[in-house]
């Protein structure tokens, strides 16, 4: 059970909402401002409903964010080549060494 | 709004509410990463092209840092050319590309003292960080919209707990639940951490009147 199923809406303090905010947003597909339930408080706090309405504007605007823009260097690149490029060589030597030490037990 | 507290009149493009259209498919994916399986190196170069600017993004948004972050893109990237066999397909290969960036970044967090002293202190900032409410005063609001760049800047600004519960939820759509087991925390701890990171920006954001540039008689 979490903290929100237990709020009495129609007797909901400012204070207690706040409390109650981090898991109304958990629950309810961050639209809190859309919450039926809420409708009379947040027409009764204009506070509430001002923090409601930016947070919801926050939580949207960072989904943009997933949208990258910046690319890393070509360094990046460049060095990730290089380590594979000595692994796969290492590799090799690491093989031809386990083929020669078999060879010799032959 | 920029850094400096004025709000830019950008309206933000907005999703579907609780429908994070991510990580869909990309053309050439599922042959570029079977080849990488058998070793090509062309096909490494591929994948590494389709997902360098995702990778290297969520590796900067965690770590604040251009140099952190491109180290760790190149570990994620080596890492994944090594482990990419143990890929079954089961989830979408960003989902687990994304998922193996942010186990690393965290390791990598852990791994160095400060963090490992500090990631309950980071999921858990002090007093002095934790946003200030109250309900007697009418606070300055957004003005409807927020911008994408202010945004950016003010995450980045974030202390390092918030910054973390932010972008794994907000940004790169992680679930209270999965967040909590790759952060070791509870689920309350995330959404708490995750409200408190909202407040903060909120505070960050919101319109500040400029003062006044003084006047040559009032010198």
């Amino acid at each position: 059970m979490t903290l929100s199923e237990n709020i009495d809406f129609d007797n909901l303090k400012p204070e207690e909402f706040e409390n109650v905010l981090p898991d109304l947003f958990a629950n309810g597909d961050g639209k809190v401002s859309q919450d039926p339930r809420l409708k009379k408080f947040l027409a009764k706090h204009p506070d509430c409903a001002a923090l409601v309405r930016d947070l919801e504007t926050i939580a949207e605007t960072a989904r943009s964010l997933f949208q990258p823009v910046v690319d890393p260097s070509d360094r990046v690149w460049e060095n990730i080549q290089t380590k594979l490029r000595e692994e796969s060589i290492s590799q090799v030597i690491e093989t031809n060494n386990v083929t020669g030490s078999a060879e010799k037990a032959d | 709004m920029n850094c400096e507290g004025q709000m830019t009149q950008v309206t933000p493009a907005r999703p579907n509410p609780g429908l994070f259209q991510r990580n869909q498919p990309i053309a050439g994916e599922a042959e570029a990463i079977e080849a990488a399986k058998r070793g090509d190196a062309d096909a490494f170069a591929k994948l590494y092209n389709m997902h360098k600017r995702r990778v290297y993004t969520i590796c900067l948004r965690m770590l604040g840092n251009v140099s952190a972050a491109e180290d760790m893109t190149q570990n994620a990237f080596l890492h994944l050319f090594r482990k990419i066999n143990s890929f079954r397909g089961e989830s979408a290969f960003s989902t687990w590309l994304h998922r193996l960036t942010v186990n690393l970044v965290l390791m990598q967090l852990r791994k160095k003292g400060l963090n490992l002293v500090s990631l309950d202190e980071t999921i858990n900032p002090g007093d002095d960080d934790t946003p200030k409410r109250d309900f007697g005063s009418r606070d300055p609001v957004l003005t409807g919209s927020v911008d994408r760049v202010a945004l950016e800047r003010a995450v980045a600004a974030l202390p390092p707990g918030y910054r973390m519960v932010f972008v794994l939820h907000d940004v790169e759509g992680f679930e209270h639940n999965e967040i909590a087991s790759m952060l070791d925390c509870s689920t309350g701890n995330s959404k708490s951490q995750l409200h408190k990171a909202r407040l903060k920006l909120r505070e960050m954001l919101r319109y500040k009147p400029q003062p006044t540039a003084p006047t040559e008689s009032a010198k």
